[in-house]
């Protein structure tokens, strides 16, 4: 019986589920039930809490997620292109060395513009 | 009808002796599989204490066992009855789901890696791209868990981890784009084939260090533990989990290690390859374990970074260094030594 890789993935992590589900289930019907207001205070240093977790935050590293939506997607060209490289002709791989030369002139405009604090 | 009709007892006790005397299920359960990741994650815990006892001049666990070797068992057990506390307001539900899902994703690449000559559970052709697959979903779960437990010092972790990986993972990719394009294959097995004569540490001499230095961003490890710093955000994203739940989240992380070090050993360490009578299973584990307890050391020796320069150097120094690999690697493939990692 020869199974096939995906479902070979299956059967590993319906195994790993197995294994960890029962800890959490038994965990938590074993466990004690009830609300105790001192005990579940989220961990704030031995402080009361103030407010909810849940708020704004600054977000002074704004630009490096734009740049990393930009360039995750060349990476994954880049990706394509290196699993075609012995296969391709000479010529049209320096046209792609040349593309990673043009794309370092983006890179470091936005480099640029991030390690300005001020603008975010 | 007849397909309604249930088989006879000893055609199941057939079946069910079939199942359990297959390579697969020896593979699944016992050796490249999940015995071998689960107990390797608890022999790291243990190896981690140890050496970094060692580093700061103590001895680490002591009692359990020769030198303390079965404490990662008796911390198990000791978590598996432990309470499980929520805080108010978290989201107990996706707590609990989110440490399930670490130990999901956390044990799900170990089916790509070769642990030896055919030692594979899942022998895939694009077995590089499904391991970064599964392990970049780590930091959106990790942020999951710091949105689930509705405290600051959860949340404040998610969200460096989520920082964390726009740092490393562009140059993670590209530095491994070398031996893609030298091997022309994404098949974990293949890549090690092709070093049989030369590891590729030494022509992707430039991709391994950002690799090796991406890895420590990903598995958050010193000096890139930003997520869970312990001296600024308590225990980071795992501070609100208890007991079990807490247990599956340090199981994850520590079989992230194993992993991670599995993989790099797969990459650049020549894999199974080794020499003399030392069967092959027995060369890998050594070196992902040699891997391993060079991260650890790194962990005992480096101070942490700021969130800030981890983002600057990743997208500056590791990110060139990864673009630079690549044209090295176009210099020695037109240079002609392709023959030395030809298949």
């Amino acid at each position: 019986m020869v199974l096939d890789v995906w479902s070979l993935v299956a059967i590993f992590e319906i195994l790993v589920f197995l294994v960890a589900f029962p800890l959490l289930l038994f965990g938590w019907l074993m466990g004690e039930k009830g609300r105790d207001p001192i005990r579940d205070a989220p961990f704030e240093s031995g402080q009361t809490r103030l407010g909810e977790a849940r708020q704004r935050y600054m977000m002074q590293y704004y630009p490096y997620l734009i740049m990393f939506i930009a360039f995750d997607v060349v990476a994954m060209f880049l990706f394509t292109w290196g699993l075609a490289f012995l296969t391709v002709s000479l010529t049209q791989n320096y046209l792609f060395l040349i593309f990673i030369v043009v794309l370092i002139a983006p890179l470091a405009y936005a480099l640029y513009l991030s390690g300005k604090r001020e603008f975010w | 009808m007849t397909s309604l009709i249930l088989p006879a007892p000893q055609e199941i006790v057939n079946l069910a002796v079939r199942i359990i005397t297959s390579r697969t299920f020896f593979e699944v359960v016992f050796f490249p599989g999940f015995l071998n990741v689960m107990l390797s994650a608890a022999f790291l815990t243990w190896l981690e204490r140890k050496v970094l006892a060692r580093v700061q001049l103590r001895i680490g666990p002591l009692y359990a066992g020769p030198s303390g070797i079965l404490q990662p068992i008796a911390d198990g057990v000791k978590l598996m009855f432990k309470q499980m506390i929520f805080p108010e307001l978290a989201d107990m539900k996706l707590l609990m789901l989110c440490a399930l899902g670490l130990m999901l994703l956390a044990f799900a690449p170990a089916v790509a890696i070769p642990f030896g000559e055919g030692l594979v559970i899942a022998n895939m052709d694009v077995g590089l791209v499904y391991v970064f697959a599964v392990m970049s979903l780590f930091p959106s779960v990790i942020l999951l868990i710091g949105w689930g437990s509705n405290s600051k010092y959860p949340f404040l972790g998610g969200l460096r981890s989520l920082f964390q990986q726009v740092a490393y993972e562009v140059p993670m990719w590209l530095s491994v784009l070398g031996i893609v394009m030298m091997t022309g294959t994404l098949n974990l097995t293949k890549i090690v084939e092709a070093q049989q004569r030369l590891w590729f540490v030494i022509p992707q001499i430039l991709g391994f260090a950002v690799f090796f230095t991406a890895a420590l961003a990903e598995l958050e490890r010193t000096p890139f533990d930003l997520p869970e710093a312990e001296s600024e955000l308590v225990m980071g994203w795992m501070t609100e989990l208890t007991g079990p739940a807490f247990m599956l989240g340090f199981l994850a992380m520590y079989a992230k290690l194993y992993i991670m070090s599995a993989l790099i050993t797969t990459l650049f360490l020549g894999g199974w390859s080794g020499f003399g009578f030392v069967p092959q299973p027995v060369w890998f584990v050594l070196k992902t374990f040699i891997v391993a307890s060079v991260i650890i050391i790194i962990r005992g020796a480096f101070p942490r970074v700021r969130v800030d320069i981890l983002l600057r150097a990743g997208w500056t120094r590791l990110l060139l260094l990864a673009l630079a690999n690549i044209f090295v690697t176009v210099a020695l493939i037109i240079s002609g030594l392709g023959w030395v990692w030809r298949i």
